[in-house]
C-alpha cells in the first residue's frame, strides 16, 4: 500500500516538475526567423540604392475641399502622409520604394485588376495597392469605416502614377 | 545586440506603478491612451488585421525595419530608455512591487533626496529634446527640426503620445516644480551654464544625439526647443485648469501614498516609474507597424 502511494507521490512530484520546466522555458516568438536574417552581417531593411523620401512627396494627390493631407513619415525609400477631414482620420496613403522587399511585388503577379493601367491589388482588410515600374509600391489604407474600397481605387488613381513610373 | 523589437513590446507590463501613474492622468487626457502591450497584439490593434499571415508579414518586416540602424528607430528607442533609466538604478526593486500597497513617501525618503529645482529643469528639458528628436528619427526629419515637431504637437499629437506629453507636463513640470513650473524653468534655464549641464547623468548618456557640437551650442538648442514648446505647454496647463493638487489628488486615486509633501512625490514618481520607456515603446511599435503595412 505505501509503496502504490510513494509511486503516485514520486509520478505526481515528476509531472509537476515537467509542467513547472515547460513553463519556464518561453516558446520561440514567430518572429525569431525575421530577427535573425535582418541581424545577418550586411542586412539591410531598405536598399542604399532606394530614392529617398522627399523625392516621392510630389506624386502623392492633392487633398480635396474639407479635407487635410498631412505627411506623416519621410523615410529612405518611403514616403507617407494621412488624409482627414476635420480631425478625423479617413485613410494612410503611402509610396515605398521595394526594390529590396520583393515579395511585396509578388501580389500583384497573380492579380488581373488594374487602377489607371497598373497592376493592383486589395491586401487584407482595409488595403489597396498598385505596382509602378515593378518597384513603387503605392497603397492606399483605409483608417475610417466610412472610406471604402472603392474610396481607395478612387484616390490612388489621383496619385501622380505616370510620372512616379519616370522617376529613376 | 539589442533586444529584438517584438521583445521590447511583449514585454510591456500591463500593471505596474508606471501603467497606474499613467491611468491617473486620463482625466487630463480623456480616452487617449490605452496600455496596448504585446508585439501580435499590437499588430492587430494598430491595423485591425487578424489574419494570420498578414501578421506575420507585418510583423516580420517591422522587425527589418526596427533592425536596419540607418532606419533610426533603434536611436529613437535608445533615447526613449535612457532618458528615464538614468535615475532608475536607484529605485530598489522593492519599489516596482509596491502596487496595491500603501507607500510612504517619508520611509522611500530615507534613501532619496528630492532633486535641486535646477537639476529638474535640465530633466524635464532633456525629456523636451528626447520627444523632439525621436520624432524626428521615427518620422525621417532632420533632427533639428524644432517647427516641424512644434507644429506637431499642435496638430498631430494624439493617443499614446500625447499621453507622453501629458505626464511630461504633470510629473516632470507641475509636481516638481509647481503651478508656475514653465516661467520657473525657463529662468533657471537661463541661468545654467554648460558646466552645470555636462554635470547632468542624463545629459551625459544622451549628449553626443543632441544636435550642437559643443555643450553651449546644446545648451542653445535645448533653450530654443524649451522656448519653441512653452507656449504649447501653457496653453495645455490652462485650458485644462491644471495644478499639482488635481495631478496628485487623481494620482492617489491609483497609488496609495501617505504624506503629500509634492517635491518627495515628485522623487518618488522619477525613482519608481519608467513613462518615457514605457510610452515611447508604444509610439514607436504602432509607427513602425504603420510602416510595415504599407510596405508588406
Amino acid at each position: 500500500m505505501m509503496s502504490r502511494w510513494r509511486k503516485l507521490l514520486a509520478s505526481l512530484v515528476l509531472v509537476g516538475l515537467l509542467l513547472v520546466s515547460s513553463c519556464a522555458r518561453e516558446a520561440p516568438s514567430r518572429f525569431e526567423g525575421a530577427q535573425q536574417e535582418s541581424t545577418q552581417r550586411g542586412a539591410e531593411a531598405v536598399a542604399k540604392e532606394a530614392v529617398a523620401g522627399s523625392s516621392l512627396n510630389k506624386f502623392f494627390p492633392a487633398a480635396g475641399k474639407g479635407e487635410q493631407l498631412v505627411y506623416t513619415q519621410e523615410k529612405k525609400g518611403f514616403a507617407e502622409a494621412k488624409l482627414k477631414q476635420q480631425d478625423q482620420d479617413l485613410a494612410r496613403m503611402s509610396i515605398a520604394d521595394i526594390t529590396i522587399n520583393p515579395s511585396a511585388a509578388q501580389k500583384y503577379r497573380k492579380s488581373t485588376e488594374k487602377v489607371a493601367g497598373y497592376p493592383a491589388v486589395g491586401q487584407g482588410k482595409t488595403g489597396t495597392g498598385v505596382l509602378v515600374s515593378d518597384r513603387f509600391q503605392v497603397k492606399v489604407l483605409s483608417r475610417d469605416s466610412s472610406f471604402s474600397d472603392l474610396d481607395r481605387i478612387a484616390w490612388l488613381e489621383k496619385f501622380d502614377l505616370d510620372g512616379l513610373s519616370k522617376l529613376q | 545586440m539589442s533586444k529584438p523589437i517584438f521583445k521590447l513590446v511583449d514585454e510591456l507590463p500591463t500593471d505596474n506603478l508606471t501603467v497606474r501613474a499613467l491611468q491617473s492622468l486620463d482625466f487630463v487626457v480623456p480616452g487617449q491612451w490605452e496600455n496596448i502591450v504585446g508585439f501580435e497584439n499590437t499588430i492587430r490593434q494598430v491595423t485591425g488585421e487578424t489574419d494570420q499571415d498578414m501578421i506575420q508579414q507585418i510583423g516580420d518586416r517591422a522587425v527589418w525595419l526596427y533592425n536596419d540602424k540607418s532606419q533610426g528607430y533603434q536611436r529613437a528607442m535608445w533615447l526613449y530608455q535612457t532618458v528615464d533609466r538614468s535615475d532608475q538604478a536607484l529605485a530598489s526593486a522593492a519599489l516596482a512591487n509596491k502596487v496595491g500597497e500603501k507607500i510612504s513617501l517619508l520611509g522611500f525618503l530615507n534613501r532619496v533626496t528630492p532633486k535641486a529645482d535646477q537639476a529638474q529643469t535640465i530633466d524635464l528639458s532633456l525629456k523636451l529634446v528626447v520627444e523632439l528628436v525621436g520624432y524626428c528619427q521615427i518620422n525621417g526629419l532632420p533632427g533639428d527640426s524644432i517647427s516641424d515637431f512644434t507644429n506637431s504637437l499642435y496638430e498631430e499629437y494624439s493617443g499614446v503620445s500625447k499621453m507622453r506629453m501629458a505626464a511630461l507636463v504633470c510629473f516632470d513640470g507641475l509636481i516638481p516644480l509647481g503651478p508656475d513650473f514653465i516661467q520657473r524653468a525657463q529662468s533657471l534655464l537661463e541661468s545654467t551654464n554648460p558646466k552645470d549641464l555636462e554635470h547632468n547623468s542624463t545629459y551625459k548618456q544622451i549628449s553626443n544625439l543632441i544636435p550642437g557640437d559643443s555643450t553651449s551650442s546644446q545648451l542653445d538648442f535645448i533653450g530654443s526647443s524649451f522656448d519653441s514648446v512653452k507656449g504649447w505647454m501653457g496653453e495645455f496647463v490652462s485650458s485644462r485648469n491644471l495644478t499639482p493638487d488635481k495631478v496628485s489628488n487623481n494620482l492617489q486615486q491609483f497609488i496609495e501614498f501617505s504624506d503629500s509633501k509634492l517635491d518627495y512625490l515628485a522623487a518618488f514618481i522619477d525613482l519608481s516609474t519608467n513613462y518615457y520607456e514605457h510610452t515611447g515603446t508604444q509610439t514607436l511599435a504602432q509607427s513602425l507597424i504603420e510602416r510595415a503595412l504599407a510596405e508588406i
